[in-house]
């Protein structure tokens, strides 16, 4: 999967790099920003109040 | 080598120096050849045969690693991240109730301070400020109305009909112990007679931690309940009757046991009057930490109150 992506990223090494970087940081802000959010109150963490 | 001195025996030198000499040059032979050796071998497997076993297994390792990433960064986002988003809205929630406060007209509070006029709380938006001054100066959190994911995203939240700062019955406030600002995070540590301080825009009340389930029976021997902070602090049934014998400093209760903030804990059909009941402070939180399997619970009762006066803060505030 990883070797595939290298790959196929376009351009000379340096460029590669900063894609594969952009890709990186743009899959965790999805994380972070949607997919955690989304996820949290559906895990059996940190529910705080007694019914 | 130094060269030697000449030998008395012409007949050693053919002896001795050419067979050295063939050694020499067949071990160095041999090296280069080694070198070659392995330079062509280091060449060679550039192309291997990609059979689908091998992608397959490849495949199914990388998928395993990044899941385990993925896990690591949902940590990360619980215990960190959060806290950040958190704080931005416990900044704009405390701004907003600062605004409020200093734009209102303050009415001086009634001079009887059991009788006063009754807040409409409105839910999402801050209406008082809590302190635990054992935790710090920095340890301060403006309380919202309303207990979900949403509100206690904010800061601590206060439970819907529960009792107001100061008024008979039960004031309970839930709050996170892990993210989101985590303001109940060291709640397990509240001893009793610790100081809890809530701030409403006319009045400051002064709560102190019951004592704890082992310290009840023995609460009068106790050179604790000496102690100035423990003044007003005493095991409520002893001072209020049965219904508040279940009403402890500290307790882990199961999620579903709702009646821990009941008006008086543990009795929710119970038929005493409001002036008759006390003034409680109960704190909720998730236990043991990181997971939400019971509640950690925490009462208060009210010992104090002040009226909000300018540059006037409430020496409890400075315990700690």
């Amino acid at each position: 999967m990883y070797g595939w992506i290298w790959r196929h990223l376009p351009g000379p090494l340096y460029l590669r790099i900063i894609e594969a970087v952009v890709l990186v940081v743009g899959v965790v802000a999805l994380l972070m920003f949607v997919v955690f959010p989304w996820a949290e109150p559906k895990l059996p963490f940190n529910n705080v109040t007694t019914q | 080598m130094p060269p030697r001195p000449p030998r008395p025996r012409p007949v050693d030198p053919p002896t001795e120096v050419i067979p050295r000499v063939e050694d020499e040059d067949d071990y160095d032979d041999e090296y280069y050849d080694d070198d070659d050796y392995y330079d062509d071998e280091d060449d060679q497997p550039a192309p291997p045969p990609e059979s689908f076993a091998r992608k397959a297994v490849r495949g199914f390792g990388e998928a395993l690693i990044t899941m385990g990433m993925v896990v690591l960064l949902f940590v990360v986002y619980e215990v960190y991240v959060t806290d950040l988003l958190s704080a931005e809205k416990q900044e704009e929630a405390t701004a907003a109730l600062d605004s409020e406060w200093s734009s209102n007209v303050v009415t001086p509070p009634p001079s009887d301070p059991n009788r006063k006029a009754k807040t409409t709380l409105i839910e999402g938006k801050a209406f008082a400020k809590m302190y635990i001054p054992i935790f710090g100066n920095d340890w301060k959190f403006s309380v919202v109305e309303g207990t979900t994911d949403k509100h206690l995203e904010i800061g601590p939240g206060h439970y819907k009909d529960t009792a107001q700062p100061g008024e008979p019955g039960n004031f309970a406030i839930a709050g996170h112990r892990v993210g989101k600002g985590a303001p109940f995070n060291d709640l397990d540590l509240l001893q009793s007679c610790n100081a809890v301080v809530v701030q409403t825009q006319t009045q400051w009340f002064v709560y102190r931690v019951l004592p704890m389930s082992n310290e009840v029976a023995g609460w009068a021997s106790n050179p604790k309940s000496k102690d100035a902070a423990c003044a007003g602090v005493a095991p409520l049934a002893t001072t209020l009757g049965d219904a508040y014998a279940k009403t402890v400093g500290q307790e882990i209760v199961v999620p579903t046991q709702g009646e821990v903030i009941a008006s008086i804990p543990h009795q929710v059909n119970a038929t005493v009057p409001p002036e008759k009941q006390a003034r409680l402070l109960t704190l909720t939180t998730c236990h043991p930490r990181f997971s939400d399997r019971q509640r950690l619970i925490v009462h208060a009762i009210e010992t104090k109150s002040y009226p909000v006066a300018d540059g006037f803060v409430p020496p409890e505030m400075t315990e700690g």
